[in-house]
């Protein structure tokens, strides 16, 4: 059992980072009914943006972050600035202008930061490693994986104790009932892609000291976002929290103990889970 | 009324005629001016490779500048192409060169399979090949063997760095057993194989569970925690591996916090080579590797090369990338010495086949007759401070390779 308590907390620490990434695209897709294919270059423009900003001291750290969650927000905002006038084309349009948004960011961001990979220099503590259950681990995971539950569970309390939290969550189930209180629902998407893109924001400067931030951060962290709200089920954000901890798990604990599979083992598991979940589509369906 | 424009079709016909004419003759003029030659460099300029692609060019034109702009008393026309990711890229760039430019070698070439493709290219026009980085097995094709007469590297074969440095680490680790970890793609196999294979035959023990090299998923892999704490539970003495570019960043950084960081780690020289070590920083230092070029060799060659590589304003220090492709232009220097009169591929190919002796900044070296690579020496270098900097710091000779 020893053997597996590191790679579990490590899989809980991205699981919980991919959590924060893969919200935002739920949430926009459940609410504003905006399938935001450049959800993973806010991500790799967050990272960037920390990476750049952090240089080994407090203060440019809290700078870092902030600023990746203000460059996240300000990317959401235009993306619902250009997404509103799509209003009622289908979901086709959307991922085609976002797919393009994705493209023409991907290579402005290549241009401006270069090809290599880079990595935020941290205050020293942080680079140092500290001893759990007789294993090493890096300091910096810790307070990643802190900061993801502190996130996790502030977005679960705004979600649900707050107006704004009832109001987004009344726009995914019913819309002409928003409307019907008077709240513009259209409001409230735009709302919901900023946010969603400051948490993009935040998830990419959070993952930038454990991975780097690269040309193919911006893919990877929208095929692992998409996967997660696949399985997680569109517009679920309990589902989307799920889903990401078993990816976050797959990928640490599942790829050392069958590493001939771990190419497949991803996929494989997303495929079990839509098998599984298609046997009880029809009653959800009839509903 | 006449319409106007039969008069302005017929001017622009005549015009487009003319222009073509002239770019003709600007063609021809310069094919059989005796007094200049072009050259092809392929190179990444863009995508995964572009770091090592920009090494390589900085190593072609440092010699140019370094000798008047001309190899073998001819001014060199260097026509640069894009190699991208590999051969989707590179096999249009190359034929572009080939067919367009006429160039009379093709040099640079980054990646393996662009090197597999371009290869037959070449023989069939002719034009000498002579790559500085990769040099893959060359599969036979349609059952026959691959004609590699007009094929030369400046580099290595991708197995060499293991076989030389497993007789080290055999000696360092006694009775202990070594993890090989890698990366899941060719480039990754022939490295740790030569490695293994070399380890195993002198007696040596993989600590690896099955006795095989764990390979991980490229380039997925950004978090090589998990493997590295489930390496460190077979206790082994020390740890091989290879990993180049991101990954090599990511590895480096992340062995230094895994249970293994008190484990001594060896390693094929990329890992810490070029702008990745910056990148590692701190947690590169004592990493033991095997390259056949360090930027702290004593011999005069070197000591010029790095100067002049100063002086031409290029950050740290050169890299094997870099000094290949500066060994290339040498190479390429002196073969166009020997040729009389107008150069042609054929001309030039017999040239390179005898060019003997080569001073370089690795130490002097040749090409082995038949496999037409070189005959070179391997270095064991550490990672440590060398003045203000991080560099790969010359240890030991290891040995030659390949062996005679």
């Amino acid at each position: 059992m020893d053997a597996y308590l590191i790679p579990a907390v490590d899989g809980v620490a991205y699981g919980l980072l991919l959590a924060i990434a893969a919200a935002g695209l739920t949430v926009a897709f459940g609410a504003g009914g905006v399938l935001n294919l450049a959800h993973g270059t806010l991500i790799a423009a967050g990272g960037y943006v920390a990476a750049a900003t952090s240089s080994g001291t407090w203060p440019s750290l809290a700078a870092a972050v902030a600023l990746a969650a203000g460059v996240g927000a300000a990317g959401g905002g235009v993306l619902a600035a250009a997404t509103a006038a799509l209003q009622g084309r289908g979901h086709l349009d959307q991922a085609l202008l976002t797919f393009g948004v994705a493209l023409v960011g991907a290579d402005l961001l290549t241009a401006a930061y270069g090809s290599d990979t880079l990595r935020p220099r941290l205050p020293e503590v942080l680079e140092a490693t500290v001893r759990i259950a007789g294993h090493r681990y890096p300091v910096d995971r810790l307070a990643v994986l802190g900061v993801a539950v502190a996130v996790v569970a502030a977005g679960y309390v705004v979600l649900h104790r707050t107006r704004a939290g009832r109001l987004i969550r009344a726009t995914v189930d019913d819309r002409a009932m928003v409307a019907g209180i008077g709240v513009n629902p259209r409001l409230v998407d735009a709302a919901v892609l900023v946010a969603a893109g400051a948490l993009a924001g935040l998830a990419g400067a959070l993952t930038t000291p454990i991975l780097g931030v690269g040309p193919h951060t911006a893919d990877t962290a929208l095929l692992l976002s998409l996967i997660i709200v696949v399985c997680g089920g569109l517009g679920s954000v309990p589902g989307a929290l799920t889903a990401a901890l078993a990816v976050g798990v797959v990928q640490t604990v599942g790829v050392t103990s069958f590493p001939a599979l771990a190419p497949y083992l991803l996929i494989g598991a997303m495929a079990v889970v839509l098998l599984a979940r298609r046997t009880s589509l029809p009653a959800g369906a009839s509903a | 009324m006449s319409d106007p424009r039969p008069h302005l079709r017929r001017r622009l016909a005549a015009l487009t005629a003319a222009g073509l004419l002239l770019t003709g003759a600007a063609c021809t003029s310069t094919a059989t001016d005796s007094g200049s030659v072009r050259v092809g460099l392929l190179v990444s300029l863009s995508g995964t490779y572009a770091a090592v692609g920009e090494d390589m060019q900085r190593g072609f034109r440092l010699y140019l500048d370094t000798h008047d702009g001309k190899l073998g008393g001819r001014k060199v026309d260097l026509v640069v192409a894009d190699e991208g990711d590999g051969p989707a890229t590179a096999v249009p760039a190359a034929q572009k060169l080939l067919e367009r430019d006429q160039v009379v070698a093709l040099t640079g070439l980054v990646g393996g399979a662009t090197v597999d493709k371009v290869q037959t290219l070449t023989t069939q026009r002719k034009v000498p090949l002579l790559g500085a980085n990769a040099r893959p097995a060359f599969a036979p094709v349609g059952g026959k063997p691959r004609d590699l007469a007009y094929t030369w590297h400046t580099s290595y074969n991708s197995d060499e760095p293991g076989i030389a440095i497993a007789e080290y680490v055999r000696a360092q680790v006694g009775d202990g057993q070594v993890y090989a970890i890698g990366p899941d793609y060719q480039g990754g196999y022939d490295e740790l194989r030569g490695f293994t294979d070399t380890f195993t035959r002198l007696g040596g023990k993989l600590a690896n569970p099955d006795g095989k090299t764990l390979f991980t998923p490229f380039p997925a892999t950004e978090n090589f925690l998990p493997y590295l704490n489930k390496a460190a539970e077979t206790r082994p003495k020390a740890v091989y591996t290879f990993y180049a570019g991101a990954a090599a960043v990511a590895f480096v950084k992340q062995y230094a916090q895994s249970d293994l960081a008190d484990v001594p780690l060896y390693a094929a020289g990329f890992l810490t080579e070029g702008s990745v070590l910056t990148a590692q920083g701190s947690a590169a230092t004592g990493i033991r590797n095997v390259l056949n070029y360090s930027p702290t060799l004593a011999n005069q060659a070197n000591q010029d090369f790095v100067a002049a590589w100063s002086a031409a304003g290029h950050p740290g220090q050169p890299t094997t990338f870099a000094m290949a492709s500066y060994d290339a232009a040498a190479v390429l220097d002196r073969a166009l010495t020997a040729v009389n009169g107008e150069v042609s591929g054929e001309k030039l190919n017999a040239a390179i086949g005898q060019v003997g002796r080569v001073v370089s900044p690795r130490g002097d070296w040749q090409f082995d007759p038949t496999e037409h690579r070189p005959v070179q020496r391997w270095y064991l270098r550490e990672v440590r401070n060398d003045g203000p900097v991080l560099s790969n710091v010359l240890v030991q000779d290891l040995t030659t390779l390949p062996a005679s």
